[in-house]
Formats: C-alpha cells, structure tokens, sequence
C-alpha cells in the first residue's frame, strides 16, 4: 500500500458520513417541500444510526473468549 | 504529522475542552428541551373557521389588549410562523426590555383573545435564557459566543488528532478487552467522528447566533437610519395612521409575502416617526431571511423596502441549522439524538482527561516513593 492511501483511508467512511450529514442539513432547509424533507430525514439518520449502533457495541461487555 | 505538532494539536484539544466543557453540556443539556419548544412551550388552542382566508381588524385586538393594561403601550406585533395568531406585548414605555413584556394572543381570523401562557415564564423561557445568555444579557451572550469558539476550536483539533489514531484501527473498531479508558477513548473519538458534521454547523451557527445583538445594533445604527432618511416623517403630533391601514399598504407593497413583525414607532426597531414592519417569503430558508419596510407614521404610505445587509441574512440563516426546525418532527428526532450522542461525547472526554490526569498523578507517586525510599 502507498504512502498516501495509507493516509487516505481512515478518513474515507468519516468524509462520507460528513457529505451525507451536510447533504441533509441542506436538504431541507434549501429544498421546497417535496421529497426534500423525507430526504433530509433518511440521510441525517445516518449519523444517528451509526452512534447508536457503536454506542450500544461499546458499551456492552467484552465477549469471553 | 510530526510529534511536535501532534503534541500542539493534543494541547489545543486538551485546554480548549477543558474550559467549555462545563459550558457545552449546559448548552446540549438545556438545548435538547429547546429543540421541542414548540411543542412544550405556550400553544393557545386554535377554533376552525368557516373562511381561514379572512381577517379581523388589529386595531380593534391593540385596543383590547391596552383595556387590560391601562398606562402601557403596544411597541410590537409579533405574528406566528405556522399559525393563524398573533402576539401583542404591552409594556411600561416603547423601550421596554422584552423580559418585562405582557403578551396578549388573538386569533388573526376573529380577533378572538386566545388563553395562553407568558412566553417569558415557566421552564422553557428557564431553558431558553440559560441556553442564550446565562440570564446575564449581552454579556451572558457574547460569553457564551467565546465558549463557542473554544468549543469550535476543540471541534477541529479532534478532527486533526484523528487521522493519526485512526491509521492504527480500522474504522468502528473499539478495543474493551484492554482498559476502560481504551474502550472510552475509542467511542470519544468514534463518535466524535460521526458526529463530527452536525456537532462543528451547530457550534459556529450558535456562536453566529450570540452576535445577534451587535448585528440588530449595526442595522439600527446604519440601515434603519438610512431607510428611514429618505422621508423624514412629518411630525403631526402624536397623529398615527391605523394599523389596519399601514398593514394593508405593506401588503399592497410587497405582494407575496408574509409580514412576521411590525415595530411601532419609538421601538428600539423603528423610528420616533415611522413603523417598520419585517416581512418573510414562504419557502423554508425565505421564511427565515426578513425584508424590513419602513412605513410613514403619520401617513401609513410606505417609504422604502430594502433587503437585509449580509450580515444580517448569516444570521438569519444560521438561525434554523441551530434550532433544527426546519424540517417537521422527525428532524427534531434526529436533532435530539445527536444532542444525546454530544452530551456522550462531552462527558467521555472529561472522564478521559480525569483518568489520564489520575495515572499521570499515579506515576508521579510512585516516582516519588521510589526516590524516597532510594533516598532512605
């Protein structure tokens, strides 16, 4: 692997969620009713669903191996 | 990243967070009942009307919220958004501060006086003075607005310290068989990179919001003048047209929009001789960005409509990615689960500087055991 995907890659899924994030902050407030609202709704869920899901997982016990 | 800028970039994150912290989880602890202010706050119950199109003369509500504080003025009128009301304060003097206020609530369509509670009281109005200004006014504010900024600053420095954490694990990954503060660490960091979007729009929307006062200060001092200048407003006395009248000529000027406030003459927002009147598009960012008309006091003709100055329109559009109301309920939801996930990631990062702080300490004991017992 090359030095600068090395450096790349941590942040790929972190830009995504940051453009899916930005994307439904926008969405809504720029769009004019429509499909722009379930939009925004569908997209910022993103982030919350992955915090909950890593909250949950952290938070639990570690398995006995 | 060399260590020394790793080691800059850890003590920017480190002391810009230790001094908001306090203050960022008063902001997300008393912003999550903001969020639903709507639906906590004073909601008058709404008659259905045969024609909802119609509308009741205001003058006629002015008189009768006036009947019921004799001596006071009416300085605004303030008109909801979303429903068919509209809120008359009544006060000491047109200069009145807004805390001193005794609203009124009518029905636009009957003119019907509607029972409702004081927006300036109960838990909400609590809420709303700890989350804006620390019930200390301007100076509350623009503290609040510093405490922003180290909050924006600690936002950046975590994004820069995770690009060299994450190149050690893959994205998700959560180590819990070390230690606890692994375990926290990771979720800080996790979380705080999920979050990361949402958390740095609604800490510098919020700091934008904190210099609403200086913004309202600058248009007074410049444009409201300004606006105004181009008719002086011939005093007649205390001689005003009716309100009907200067509402129906606003309409009339500016066609396909909303009037959301109108300051009477002598308010801090309008003139000795004129009414300013603050109208709104109707879309959802057009519904935010308010268009003032300066009207003749005297005469109710109006006198000039002019848009807002830039850095008003920031303001105003900064306003509802702060508040998350911009997109029914389910937005609200989801701003209230991200609030959760930030008071999470608030608290974590406090525990991780307290258990770090703790080993340090623990160290520097048992250095310093050790060299008295060498020393003995």
């Amino acid at each position: 692997m090359s030095i600068s995907r090395t450096r790349r890659a941590p942040w790929a899924i972190p830009a995504l969620l940051a453009l899916v994030t930005l994307f439904g902050l926008l969405a809504a407030l720029v769009g004019e009713g429509g499909i722009w609202w379930p939009l925004s709704w569908v997209t910022l869920a993103v982030p919350c669903v992955c915090s909950g899901c890593y909250l949950v997982r952290g938070l639990r016990p570690p398995e006995q191996s | 990243m060399t260590a020394r800028r790793l080691r800059w970039w850890s003590w920017v994150h480190k002391w810009s967070s230790l001094i908001c912290t306090i203050f960022a989880l008063l902001l997300c602890l008393t912003g999550l009942p903001l969020i639903f202010h709507e639906e906590l706050g004073p909601n008058p119950a709404i008659d259905k009307v045969a024609a909802p199109g119609i509308r009741a003369s205001v003058d006629t509500m002015i008189a009768e919220a006036l009947a019921e504080r004799p001596g006071e003025v009416v300085p605004y009128l303030f008109y909801d958004r979303e429903k068919p009301i509209v809120k008359i304060p009544t006060a000491g003097s047109m200069t009145s501060a807004p805390d001193t206020f005794f609203y009124k609530v009518f029905d636009v369509r009957t003119g019907k006086a509607l029972s409702a509670d004081q927006p300036n009281e109960g838990f909400i109005y609590v809420m709303l003075r700890l989350h804006a200004d620390l019930f200390a006014g301007i100076k509350g504010m623009l503290f609040l607005g510093g405490m922003g900024l180290l909050l924006t600053a600690s936002i950046v420095s975590g994004m820069v310290l995770y690009g060299p954490f994450a190149r050690r694990l893959r994205f998700g990954e959560i180590r819990k068989r070390q230690s606890n503060r692994l375990r926290w660490l990771d979720l800080h960091n996790l979380l705080g990179i999920i979050t990361l979007a949402w958390f740095g729009i609604v800490t510098l929307t919020g700091v934008i919001n904190t210099l609403a006062a200086p913004i309202e200060l600058m248009w007074q001092s410049n444009q409201l003048l300004d606006m105004a200048a181009q008719n002086r407003g011939q005093a007649q006395g205390d001689r005003k047209a009716p309100v009907d009248l200067v509402l129906a000529n606003v309409r009339a000027a500016v066609p396909g929009m909303t009037v959301t406030t109108l300051a009477f003459p002598g308010s801090p927002f309008s003139t000795p001789t004129h009414y300013a009147a603050f109208l709104t598009g109707d879309t959802p960012l057009t519904s935010r960005i308010l268009k003032p008309a300066i009207i003749d006091a005297a005469s109710g003709e109006v006198v000039v409509v002019r848009d807002m100055p830039w850095y008003a329109t920031a303001l105003f559009v900064s306003q509802p990615l702060h508040f998350g109301d911009y997109g029914g309920l389910p937005l609200k939801i989801i701003w209230a689960t991200l609030d959760i996930v930030t008071i999470f990631i608030l608290i974590s990062g406090l525990y991780l500087w307290l258990a770090k702080w703790r080993s340090g300490r623990a160290v520097v004991d048992a250095v310093g055991t050790a060299s008295t017992e060498a020393s003995r």
